[in-house]
């Protein structure tokens, strides 16, 4: 049964009690190309390692974490403040626990607006390492008002190897640039296929990709995910893929570690630049003595 | 496609119509609050089919105030001016290439 709607008043101030570490927005531009497989599965490796996580499904339209990551305690209401679910250990909140599961949001983009300003601004994340952000695919208004809200650290952009998914990837890449959001490194997903680690990679979707777009962006590569069917029976089930190879042996499970233990360093070095940012601020404007 | 890398290191009020920012390279900029208003890009200051300035230049008064100024995301400001105008996004790229440098 889903939440009913809740009421467009947004908290009139940002009310998160706790604080946030990181806020990492994981994009592409395009759909199709693993974003929410790999929030889901870097959520996971990144708990594994003692980090708490937050995921925010912001793909109003077409929200599929859930569905990889089913909940033990359902998101609630107290007043204006939302409380997040908690799934396996991990913190979520979606649309999807707003709809029946086949039920569309046919809204336009001043209400799905408001539908992201409100995650943004009334969830009660508590204290957090990484709060992932899963970008629906575009850059138009909710990408706008993630990056103008959400005080993101940085983005994490996810792309499969053929130039066709680049070109879209690139356009996220600019809106990024524009947004003056630092781009953390370029995950290639679908990479390629060794069915095990004796025999010679296939490269199903060509090659190079994900090091082409880490050249051009100036930015690292920062994994490249096997095609693994495990991922795919793991996201349907809503299991983790530590729940079948709990001691991380299979090497789409070493990758996703792999990739979690670049994420921390790269934010690392990323705070280390910034911390002489002014940050989020207002300045509020006093009469002065001439 | 590179990284950006400009960001505010520090934002302070100079006086009743200036404020200041340092930039994270250290270059120090002046911005006067008429000089801003008469840029506003917001859709009521500027008519977005045609580009043409909507509101003229010369009546907006030099001794301008403001009510606050605070960021947008990562890459702007907004500033809510005593005129009522608080709409527009000034982006940093746009202010840095404009503002009036200091030199120390």
């Amino acid at each position: 049964m889903p939440l009913p709607m809740f009421s467009t008043k947004v908290a009139s101030e940002p009310q998160s009690f706790g604080k946030i570490d990181a806020i990492v927005g994981v994009a592409a531009g395009k759909g199709g190309v693993g974003k929410s497989s790999v929030v889901v599965n870097l959520a996971h490796a990144l708990r594994k390692k003692g980090y708490q996580v937050g995921i925010m499904d912001t793909d109003i339209y077409g929200p599929s974490i859930r569905k990889m990551l089913p909940e033990e305690q359902m998101p609630f209401q107290k007043g204006a403040h939302i409380y997040p679910a908690l799934c396996q250990g991990i913190k979520m909140i979606s649309m999807a626990y707003f709809r029946q599961e086949n039920e569309a949001t046919a809204v336009r983009a001043p209400i799905a607006n408001g539908l992201i300003t409100q995650f943004i601004q009334n969830v009660q994340w508590g204290d957090l390492d990484f709060l992932l952000v899963d970008f629906p695919p575009g850059t138009g208004d909710v990408q706008l008002t993630l990056s103008q809200k959400a005080q993101l650290t940085g983005a994490v952009m996810v792309t499969t190897p053929q130039e066709i998914s680049l070109l879209d990837v690139r356009k996220a890449i600019s809106l990024f640039n524009q947004v003056k959001v630092p781009i953390i490194g370029i995950v290639e997903n679908m990479s390629y296929y060794q069915p095990t680690e004796d025999v010679e990679p296939v490269f199903i979707f060509g090659k190079g990709g994900g090091e082409r777009l880490a050249k051009e962006s100036g930015t690292p590569l920062l994994a490249k995910i096997p095609l693994d069917p495990h991922i795919g029976t793991c996201g349907d089930c809503g299991e983790s893929l530590y729940a079948h190879d709990s001691k991380g042996e299979r090497l789409v499970t070493r990758t996703f570690e792999h990739l979690a233990n670049r994420l921390v360093e790269e934010i690392q070095l990323l705070k280390a630049e910034r911390k002489e940012g002014v940050g989020s601020f207002e300045l509020v404007w006093k009469e002065m003595s001439p | 496609m590179k990284n950006p890398t400009l960001f505010i290191r520090k934002i302070w009020q100079q006086d009743n119509h200036v404020f200041s920012i340092e930039w994270n390279d250290g270059v120090i900029q002046n911005f006067r609050l008429c000089d801003l208003q008469r840029e506003c890009p917001c859709a009521a200051c500027v008519d977005e089919g045609t580009g043409k300035r909507i509101k003229d230049p010369k009546s907006v008064p030099e001794d301008l105030k403001a009510i606050s100024i605070c960021n947008v995301g990562r890459y702007g400001l907004r500033i809510r001016f005593t005129s009522g105008c608080s709409m527009g996004i000034y982006h940093i790229d746009k202010l840095r290439e404009g503002g009036q440098c200091i030199i120390n």
